[in-house]
This record gives structure tokens, sequence and C-alpha cells, in this order.
């Protein structure tokens, strides 16, 4: 009861409200408790396998016992304000949209607190309250106004910075942000509708003043006429100066502790002087009525569907930042560390900040493999985690997920630009395992499996075969290219500079071939045979071949290209088995 | 400066063999502002060995004690040559000042004297040059006792050393191929320590892995039981890169006899050593360099003479100005000359070649011929000042001047004359250029 607003109590029946309520607050509570406990159940990475429930509980509960009464608690809290609340991370990043960020969350944190909980706080804050009086009128627009700006500056900034890239799926978001954009409108329009009633004044004028009769409030009505925006049709400006001053002074008695000129709500009051023209048909149908009901229940639906959305970033995020301040170094046991991959997985924003700074997305635009990119990775993450990903007959997903995974250069730019604060490092090195698990493991990993003869054997075989389209002289412009390496004079300056020649000592991984030698299998158009080398597929690329060349030959280059070629190509004709 | 990127130039050097890093390390010298431009893969090729003149004529092979003798000798027979139109003086300055500048950069040279040295070669022959590197002297100063005429003293005996797996280096061919000049020249082999298990070594590899204490020690206990009574050891060129003084005397010391390097075949140690010994010399004197970059186009303002280049292999390409440009660019392995079948062309300006009148006068009938070919004396002519000459004979530009094995009327391989004609034109050229550009500045 304490929680419903005073005009909530006068409309709504008492059980039909408390019902709705407590019904959404349950599904909300039991999809929080349901979607957080997703933190300690998924397993991400091969060691977060070995870890069980119960440590990862146990984990939880010495991390918090030492967030609490440990030597960071200072710390947490700093990070509880500024990283929290004030969004430093993305504040450092991305000042637009971080704007937006913090108009959204202060103005849906203040209309909470303000609005929806007054009987539980704002009437127990300021006695005086009444949320007709200045200034709530004018604070209440405000603040509803800031989430309206924050979410067009959202999508202005997504568009303004539209990477050409393929944005990740972001289930419920679009329906969640209509929702709340639909409590904002009707909110707004039942102020509107109330501002420009007669019925509402005459209902309140019954109460206060104990009549109804047009004429005897005739003096009051031309004030709220023409100083508060009611839209009576009886009624016509100018009035007489001492009819208003009466009228004044029956406002006086009656109604002004309640009442403030409404002008300051600077959103409602223009849109009731649109509404004025049809407030009479609105009165008739009971606009006030179910208004108010489409407002209640959508913020109803707003909350028991709030943890099935990305909405739910709204929980996890703060948590996940908490998290990263309680651990100096982000040193984590095992167990903390697999129910923080966990957590990553819920409080990703699908923002994209990652993939616009993504050091390997033109190659996820060249190769059209989204799995490239930081946002679809960590999707797809969650899928191989859970599962989802190799389900039959999608095998073909698990190599472009594998390959998205392996071409990654581990440059860490997104884990530094991740506004919530990820370690996506952590969590693609895990999933790496989980794909090398599931039988796709890196290329370096599993062209090792054979030696180079056996590769060019496997693709003379299967040369007949397979319908694979060879890549052409675009997609490997070098090695398909002679005059990229025809001037190779075998002068062996590129092996002599070879760290990996030089520290190429025990047997047991010595390079098959030298880089003069690769050029030199070039020359006599046998670049099959170079494609499962070793001395390919342990280049450091440290690009000492290449700057010394004295023929000026793009050693380390063609090595590049001769390995992405060779993943492409030998993995078209390995065999490739589907975990048991 | 160092470190800003700037883009305008009293000096821009094309070319980076031996000619164009002598012309910018002069250029520093002066204290001249400089951009090299190419890749430093010509050096490579270099054995370390400093030649000056040690052939003239060519045609009859003839070897001198004396460069300078030698140079006297090409002075009054072939004065077109480039080498003929420096004097002695500013020639002997030049190196003087090369190896002083190499010496400071880790690769330390014999003192110069008058004479030409004889260096024992990897297959086992004798080569005839002026400037030899500290580590290979030792063997230069045993071979000045074989060859003096009348010396009663036998040479000193001397072990040869190599290493199994070594492919280009055999003590024993060159033992055999000297058996009978020096008696006292006994051969062994060793398995490099570390690398036992490795079937083919490379010399650079080595050398890297001796620069560490533990590696040297143990090839040096390797070594010491095959002395015998040897009073020199002769080594592979794989003493230490850019620590080769400080592993050199670890050998001297350890052996306790006099320790010589022989240059390997290139491209070899010797190569890597002298690049890296150059471009620390640049870098400390503040020599631009754009190693991997390449000139796309290069174009002189007609009233200034300032010279624009804009440059290929520089991420996003790179446009820079220039007071004065050295086209180093070497003949045809370089370059900076191009063949095809209607004749030889300069690569970047189209400047006149001086060349045989046509394809059939290029070779001689035999190969071999020890007068050379024709063609190998082709290549640009210059003014006094080493201004190339366009089609009307006058120079091209004002500040455009041409040095090394691009010039014409020289064959530097017969003559053995590379580096001192790389060194010596270098030279030349700065002392014009540096007066050309205080002239015009004032």
């Amino acid at each position: 009861m304490a929680l419903a607003a005073t005009s909530v109590k006068k409309t709504m029946p008492h059980t039909l409200f408390h019902t709705a309520l407590y019904a959404s607050l349950a599904l909300c509570v039991l999809g929080l408790l349901w979607r957080s406990s997703a933190w300690f159940r998924v397993r991400v990475g091969p060691d977060a396998r070995a870890v069980t429930l119960s440590q990862r509980l146990g984990a939880l509960l010495r991390g918090t016992a030492t967030a609490l009464f440990g030597a960071r608690v200072l710390h947490i809290l700093g990070a509880c304000f500024l990283d929290v609340l004030l969004l430093r991370r993305l504040f450092a990043r991305e000042k637009p949209r971080w704007l937006g960020h913090l108009l959204i969350l202060a103005g849906f944190t203040l209309l909470l607190l303000m609005h929806a909980f007054e009987a539980l706080v704002t009437v127990k804050l300021f006695p005086g309250y009444e949320s007709t009086l200045a200034p709530y009128l004018f604070l209440r627009n405000l603040f509803g106004a800031m989430v309206v700006a924050g979410i067009a500056l959202l999508y202005f900034e997504r568009w303004r910075r539209r990477t050409g890239l393929v944005s990740v799926r972001r289930p419920m978001a679009a329906a969640f942000a209509v929702l709340l954009g639909f409590v904002l409108a009707t909110g707004y329009l039942l102020e509107a509708h109330k501002i420009a009633s007669p019925q509402a004044f005459y209902r309140m004028a019954k109460r206060y003043s104990g009549t109804t009769d047009p004429g005897e409030l005739m003096p009051l009505r031309a004030v709220w006429a023409s100083e508060f925006g009611v839209a009576f049709d009886d009624l016509k400006e100018p009035f007489a100066s001492n009819v208003m001053e009466r009228g004044r002074q029956m406002h006086d008695a009656d109604c002004a502790g309640c009442h403030a000129k409404p002008a300051s709500a600077f959103v409602s009051y223009p849109v009731s002087r649109l509404l004025a023209p049809v407030t009479a048909l609105l009165d008739k149908g009971r606009a006030d009525i179910w208004l108010l009901y489409l407002h209640v229940f959508a913020c109803f639906l707003g909350l028991a569907t709030l943890p099935f959305t990305r909405f739910f970033h709204a929980v996890a995020v703060p948590i996940s930042l908490l998290v990263n301040a309680s651990a100096p170094n982000r040193a984590f046991s095992a167990a903390g560390r697999a129910s923080r991959r966990a957590l990553a997985l819920d409080a990703c924003l699908r923002c994209g900040i990652c993939d616009a700074h993504c050091s390997v997305a033109p190659l996820a635009r060249h190769l059209g493999n989204p799995y490239l990119l930081p946002s679809h990775k960590l999707v797809a993450t969650g899928a191989l985690a859970n599962g989802r990903l190799l389900r039959s007959g999608r095998e073909s997903d698990g190599f472009r997920v594998a390959e998205g995974a392996f071409l990654c250069t581990d440059c860490g730019r997104c884990t530094n630009d991740c506004p919530a604060g990820l370690d996506l490092e952590d969590l693609w090195q895990a999933g790496r395992g989980d794909l090398a698990a599931a039988g796709l493991p890196a290329p370096a990993q599993w062209v090792r499996a054979l030696p180079a003869l056996a590769w060019a054997e496997a693709l003379e075989a299967a040369a007949g075969q397979h319908t694979a389209t060879d890549p052409d002289a675009s997609c490997a412009p070098l090695s398909a290219d002679r005059r990229s390496f025809s001037r190779c004079v075998q002068c062996q300056t590129c092996t002599n500079v070879c760290p990996v020649v030089a520290q190429s000592i025990a047997a047991d991984h010595r390079v098959d071939l030298t880089p003069q030698k690769v050029m030199n299998l070039l020359r006599l158009g046998l670049r099959d045979l170079t494609l499962g080398s070793r001395m390919v597929w342990d280049c450091a690329t440290c690009y000492q071949c290449q700057e010394n060349c004295p023929e000026g030959l793009r050693v380390t280059d063609i090595m590049c290209e001769l390995r992405a070629l060779a993943a492409h190509r030998l993995g078209a004709v390995r065999s490739w088995k589907a975990p048991s | 400066m160092t470190g800003e990127r700037r883009n305008s130039f009293d000096v821009a050097v094309i070319g980076a063999g031996m000619a164009g890093m002598a012309a910018a390390l002069f250029a520093a010298q002066r204290g001249l502002s400089c951009i090299q431009v190419g890749s430093g893969g010509g050096v490579l090729f270099a054995s370390g060995l400093l030649d000056l003149l040690a052939v003239h004529p060519a045609a009859e092979g003839r070897q001198w004690q004396s460069p300078f003798a030698a140079l006297a000798a090409l002075a009054r027979e072939q004065p077109d040559h480039p080498l003929a139109r420096v004097d002695p003086a500013s020639i002997r300055t030049a190196f003087e000042t090369f190896v002083t500048a190499l010496g400071e950069a880790g690769l330390a040279y014999a003192p110069l004297d008058e004479r030409n040295r004889k260096v024992l070669t990897s297959i086992g022959t004798l080569k005839t040059t002026f400037g030899v590197p500290l580590s290979m002297v030792a063997g230069a100063n045993a071979l000045d006792a074989l060859d003096a005429p009348n010396t009663p003293n036998t040479p000193p005996r001397c072990l040869l050393v190599d290493f199994r797996g070594l492919r280009e280096f055999s003590a024993r061919q060159i033992a055999t191929t000297l058996a009978d000049r020096w008696p006292g020249l006994c051969h062994g082999r060793i398995e490099f320590p570390g690398f036992e298990d490795v079937p083919e070594l490379y010399a650079a590899h080595l050398a890297r892995a001796l620069e560490t204490g533990e590696t040297r020690d143990r090839t040096i206990a390797l070594i010491r039981p095959m002395l015998g009574d040897a009073q020199l050891v002769g080594l592979p060129t794989v003493l230490g890169l850019g620590r080769c003084r400080e592993v050199h005397a670890a050998f001297e010391a350890g052996l306790g006899v006099p320790v010589f390097e022989i240059p390997t075949m290139p491209t070899s140690v010797p190569g890597l050593r002298l690049l890296g010994a150059l471009e620390t010399v640049m870098s400390a004197r503040g020599v631009r360099r754009r190693r991997l970059a390449s000139v796309r186009a290069l174009a002189f303002d007609a009233n200034t003479g300032t010279a624009t280049l804009d440059l290929d292999g520089v991420p996003g390409g790179e446009r820079v100005s220039a007071r004065a440009v050295v086209l180093a660019t070497g003949r045809f392995s370089g370059r900076g000359l191009t063949a095809d079948r209607g004749g030889v062309r300069e690569s970047i300006l189209g400047l006149p070649v001086h060349q045989p009148a046509s394809r059939e006068a290029w070779h001689q009938r035999d190969f071999l011929d020890p007068s050379g070919h024709a063609i190998n004396r082709a290549g640009l002519r210059t003014d006094d000042a080493w201004r190339p000459l366009d089609m009307s004979g006058k120079p091209a530009w004002p500040r455009l001047f041409a040095v090394g094995s691009i010039l014409a009327d020289q064959d530097w391989m017969r003559s053995k004359c590379g580096s001192g004609l790389a060194i010596a034109t270098a030279w030349a050229a700065m002392q014009q250029l540096a007066d050309q550009l205080h002239g015009n500045t004032g």
C-alpha cells in the first residue's frame, strides 16, 4: 500500500494493483535469480570445467567477505561512485555515449525515487510534498526528458558511429526501449490530460470546495482556465478583473496548498495545450483511468521482463565493475575466474565499442566473418559454452567461430576499451580452449598434426573432388605473383637472420624448411608444399628476413599469406571430427 | 630533432649500398642534414674487406703492392676512370674517416698504411685488399711472411678450424689448396656447442651464439686440445655480430695465440656486421633512413634547384624535399641501371647512360675475357663536380650528383676497387656538394 502513489490509490482497485505489483516483482526477482545463477552454472574454458559449483559459490562468499571487510573496501566504494554511478570508463572513451547513458541512468533513477516511490521516499523526505507542487512538476518532467534525450542520443551516436560492420543481434533491446518510451509517453499524456481536464477540476472542487456548481465556481474556474490550463469549453477569456480577484481568493483558500501553476511542467503543459480541443472527448472516455492503467501496467511489464532482456546489463555491469575493483590486478582464483567469465557474458552491453576498435575488423569485413569481432565472438563463446553453437548441422558455424577466434591477434584493445571493464582477453583464451576441446583447435595445432608433404598430397588428392574455390590472386596477392619472389637469389640472408631457424635446435621441433627454401619452392611453382611446413607455421613474424633481404622481397608478408592460405585450403581438406 | 618527422633536408642520398652509405656518412660529417632512401641489402654482399685498387690494368690482371702506386698508374693510363679523378690525399682521408666511423660503431679495422694486404679467402685463394677488419688482420700478417720474397722465416704454423654442418666453409679445402705454399697449415673440425643435433648450420646463428659467454668458452675449450704447436688459429667469420671485437679478444685470450677470421662467402656475417655498423653510424649521426622505401618520382624545381622526392614503401607514402641529391643507386643489381632490348636506361630520371652503341657490342666473344666487357663500363658520365650529364653534355641539374658504381668508365669488379670507388667518389662529390650549398646560401 505504501508504495502506491496517491493518484493510483484513488483510481485503481487495491487488490488489482497489488496483485499486479507483486506478481511482476516476483517475476523480476525469480528472473534475476535465474539469470544470476548462470554466473555459477555456465562454464567457459577448460579450466572452468574443473571447478565445481560449490567451489564457485565458495569463491563468491570469500570474495564478498574480503570485499566488505578487507583492505579494499574504500577502493570498492570509490568504484561504486566513479565507475557505477558516474560511468567513468565510458567517460574516458566516448563522451557523447557517456552523456546519453548518464542521462538515462540519472533520469530513470530519479523518476523511480521521486515519482514511482513517492509515498515511500519523497513524502517522507519532504513533508510538504505534493506531486502537483513546484518544483516537483518541473522535476518530473525534467527527469522524463532526461531519459528521452539519453535514448535519443544513444541511438544518434550508434547511427553516427556506424562502422559498416554487422552489429550483433540485441534481442528485446528495441522492444524494451519501446516499452520504456511507452511508460514515459503515457506518463506525460496522463499529466497533460489531467492539467486540461475539467472533469478532474470538478472532482477536486467537490472535494475541497464542497460544490460542483459551475456558476458558483465561476471565479475559480476563470483563474484555472487562464492560469492553470483547464480547458473549460464554456468559458472564454478575457475575464473581468473582479472575477479574477475573487477567483484568486477562492484558489488561495482551497487549492493553493496543493497546486502550483503547471507551466513548469515543460513537457506535459505544452502537450495539454495540444490536447485542449479534445479534452472533452477524453474526459468522456475516462482517459485519466485508462492512461493510468497503461502507465502502471507498462511499468509492471518492464519490471517483470527486465531480467530477460539486454537491460539485465543494468544489474550485471555494476556487479562486474565492483568485482573488478575488489581484486587488485585482476587476480582471481580459478573458481572466481570461471564465474567472472559467465558474468561477462551477461554484462556485455553490445555497445560495439570493441568492434569499432578491433584490430582485425578489416579482416572481418574482407572475410565476411563477423565472428572476428569481439561482440559477436562473445555471443558465440557463450553459445559454445552452453552447447547451442555445435548442435548437429552447425559445423560450419563452428568453423567460422574458430576462424574468428584464431585470427584474433590478442592485441587487447577490446579489453582496454570495454566500458563494462570486462576481461575479454581472458574470455577469448577460454573460448579458444573450448574450441580446441570441441575438435576445433587453432590452425597452427591441426596443421602440425601432419608433415608438409602429407598436406601437399592431401591437397593433390582432393584437387579433383572438393569444389571449395581456390583463393585467386586477389586473396593471395604475393604468393600467386611471380614478381614477388622471382628476384630471390637464394643468398640465404633471410635464413641467416631468422631467429626461428637459429633456435630450431631440438630435433622434435626443428623447422623443416628455411625461409630461403620456402622462397625457392615458390620459384619452382610448388606452393602447396610450403603450406603445411613448420617454417611457415613457426614464423615469428619478426620481419628480420624482410628487412634484410638484399632483393627487397617481402619474405615475412609472404609467410603470413601462406599461413592464411594454408588455414583456408588445408582446412577444406582436413577431416573434422565432432567431439563425442 | 631526433624522432621528429621532418621533410626537408640538405641532402637526399638515393641508395644504401657502400657508396650511398659513404655519401650519407660524409654528408652528416659535414653537418648537412641527410635522408637516405633504399635498402642496405647491397652491403650484405660485402666481405668486410675494403678494396681500394688492387688490379691495374684489368686486362693484364696485374696486382699492386701499393694502391697509391696503382692509382698513379691509373691516372696516367685511364684518366677518365672515376678513381683517377679523385686526388690520392682525399682518398686517404675518405678511407680514414670511413674506417674510423666503423670503429666507433664496434667494427674495428686494422690501421691503414700505404700498402695492400693479402687475405685468405674461404676457398683457399688469396685476395688483395686495402682495409682489413681487425679480426682478420692476423691472417694478413701471417701471409706477409709467406709472401715476402727473401725471408728466411718459414710462415707460422697455423690451425684452421671449421664446424660440422657449416657448409659454406671448409678448413680442409683451404689447407689443401694452400698446402704447397704454406706447409705449416693444418686443419680441424669441431661440433659447434649446443648445435650438435642440427644438420645444417648458418654462420650468423653461430656468430650470435658466440656472443654468449658460455658458448664461447665451450668452443674455445674444444679448439684448445687441437692447437698442438700452432702459432695462429684461423676460423670462419663467426666471432660475433655486433660484439665482434669482444668475441675476438676472448678467443685470442682463451687460445693464447693470435686468432683471425677468414671471410665467408657472401651473404654472411661480414655483410651483416658491416650493415649493422653502418646503420649504427647513420643513426648516431642523425641520418634519416628510409630503408624499405624506394623513390617513385624525383623532380627538381627549375628555379631553385630544390628536389622533391616521392617515396613508396612508407606507410601512406612520403614526400621530402632536398637541396641536393646524390644518386648512389648502383648498376644493374642495385637497379640504378635498367637494361632491356633497346639499351640501358638510368632508372629514376632516365639520365643518358654512357654505353656501347649496340647490344652486339655489350660483350666480348669470350665471356671470361680478362679485359672485361664494354657493358661493365657503362654508366653515368659526370662533369668535374660529379654531376651527371644530360644529352647536351651539361650537368642535368645543378645539384644532382652521382657516386659509386653507377659511374661510367670503370669495371670495379675486375679492378678490385669497389669500396675504393664508392668511398672516394662519395667523398669527392660531397666536397663539391657542400661547396655548392655553401656558395648558394652565402
